[in-house]
């Protein structure tokens, strides 16, 4: 019984949130609203629970870890004082501490991850592989297209007005633009995926509940007629003038 | 108003009208498009099929609810890849709606009952690591003390027999992803890839292939799976077919009414161009 009742409240809030693709509605803010405090109520609930975690599995130990924990959560605290004027820059100590670490610890290996490992990746690049033309050919237009577009981001000096350069930008642009269109490909596949395995939730193709096929013919027609009905309701009654 | 300008100028709610059309029918009517297996599907089971017995696989969540319609069959399939083999699987999450996830994964897969798997010894659920990147590098170092209890039965972690030799990222023998965004794997390159040298793979969203694909090539990344088509892939080749098989009709005809919508769209507009229109 309680599955089921999921099921049916489950089904209500996907199709409460899509009935934003018709207009604004109060079935939408409904949704989105409890969506958001559930949310936010899930994140706090999990916070506190590694909190405790840490607490009884490291730091509760000595009188020393003690301290050093309560100190932390003292901090921590301090984020609060965002909400007080006269005492708003306190807030800004732990945050200098978040910006501060989170910096150290990405900068340590970056240079090495992402700048280094992506150079000697494309210098190391087989133009030929023998018996793969597409990945030679895939490989030989790396080789061309990467150079050419960090060379379009290249201000310094007059070399720009060179014939060569015009020849870079070009390239560069079109790499870009062929770039800019994979990007937007990929989105209309990742939109309709989403749109995709929720429908499949909705019709109760297996493993999904087959119960949600049930509510979404229901609710689908409930939130249609009072959406639709509501619309002809507002034409048909003339407002009265202020 | 001619045709062409009225085509211009359709009302959005039309196109979503047809976005359901085109989606609903062939799920609820399988069209029965053949499914041809690409090169990422097959890298990525290759890859997992030839990682030895006994390895220590670390399985991450870094994606919430709101990504399972496209991760999720990835996530069954590769579950279960991983426990019919002898693996021991941790798994931990990056965002905090990973064990949310991982709760229904469980819920659909029952390792005891369908892999023989047995919790604390052959695998394990740490549940959600905080603060992102800090959080990555402080588990890469001490897994113990950064996750100091398990996210199931909330016994301390160095209590189980599967962890008694997993502490550090030096113990993990491979990364495998399951991602719509940050944290994930530029993160996890920065403080697991790079520092201990330890292998990843991944499946993502559509959307962050572009951001992802250059770390195959560096090698970087062993293996990718890009979006649901993929994943659909795999689940063809490992004989198990789920969500993502299900939904292959379905991608194939939303995407050819996008094709259609551009090259109608385009069209009217060069055409109405061609006769003087704005």
């Amino acid at each position: 019984m309680a599955d089921l009742f999921a099921v049916w409240i489950a089904v209500f809030f996907t199709l409460a949130i899509y009935t934003f693709l018709y207009k604004e509605n109060p079935w939408f803010r409904v949704a989105e609203s409890i969506y958001l405090g559930t949310a936010v109520g899930y994140g706090v609930a999990f916070d506190l629970k590694y909190l405790r975690d840490q607490w009884t599995g490291v730091w509760s130990s000595t009188g020393l870890m003690m301290t050093a924990f309560a100190f932390a959560i003292l901090v921590g605290l301090l984020w609060y004082f965002r909400f007080s004027k006269k005492y708003f820059y306190l807030y800004r100590w732990p945050l200098a501490i978040i910006v501060g670490t989170g910096i150290g610890t990405s900068m340590r290996t970056i240079i090495f991850a992402q700048f280094l490992s992506q150079i000697k990746g494309q210098a190391t690049l087989p133009l030929f592989v023998a018996g793969d033309p597409m990945t030679s050919f895939n490989n030989i237009l790396i080789a061309v297209m990467v150079p050419c577009v960090l060379l379009y981001f290249w201000f310094t000096g007059g070399s720009r007005e060179l014939g060569a350069m015009k020849v870079i930008d070009k390239i560069a642009r079109y790499t870009m633009m062929a770039g800019f269109g994979s990007a937007f490909g990929y989105t209309v596949l990742t939109r309709y995926s989403l749109f995709i395995g929720r429908s499949q939730f909705l019709l109760g193709i297996p493993p999904n509940p087959p119960e949600a096929k049930m509510a979404f013919v229901t609710i689908a027609a409930i939130l249609l007629l009072t959406l639709f009905g509501w619309d002809i309701y507002k034409r048909q009654t003339p407002e009265i003038p202020t | 108003m001619s045709v062409l300008e009225k085509l211009q100028t359709i009302d959005r709610r039309y196109i979503y009208l047809l976005g359901w059309i085109f989606v609903l029918v062939p799920l609820l009517h399988p069209l029965g498009l053949p499914v041809s297996i690409g090169k990422y599907s097959t890298a990525y089971y290759n890859y997992l099929d030839n990682v030895p017995d006994g390895s220590v696989i670390m399985v991450t969540f870094d994606y919430g609810v709101s990504a399972m319609p496209e991760l999720y069959p990835l996530t069954i399939a590769t579950f279960h890849q991983l426990w019919n083999r002898d693996f021991k699987v941790v798994i931990v999450a990056s965002w905090n709606q990973g064990p949310l996830v991982m709760d229904i994964v469980l819920k659909e897969l029952k390792p005891a009952e369908t892999y023989g798997k047995v919790y604390g010894e052959d695998w394990i659920e740490l549940g959600w690591v905080p603060q992102g990147e800090i959080g990555m590098a402080a588990l890469g170092k001490d897994i113990w003390s950064t996750k100091p209890a398990d996210y199931i039965e909330g016994k301390p972690t160095s209590s189980y027999p599967i962890m008694q030799n997993i502490k550090t990222a030096e113990d993990i023998d491979l990364i495998v992803s399951f991602e719509t965004g940050t944290p994930g794997l530029p993160e996890w390159v920065r403080q697991w890839n790079t520092p201990y040298g330890t292998p990843m793979i991944m499946g993502c969203i559509g959307v962050m292939v572009p951001e992802v694909a250059p770390y195959l090539q560096t090698g970087q990344l062993g293996a990718l799976i890009p979006g649901l088509t993929a994943s659909a892939e795999y689940e063809q080749i490992l004989k198990h077919p789920g969500l993502a098989t299900a939904g292959v009709d379905a991608i194939s005809m939303s995407h050819l009414l996008v094709i259609i919508l551009v090259i109608v769209g385009n069209a009217a507009y060069f055409m109405s161009k061609g006769r003087g229109g704005s």
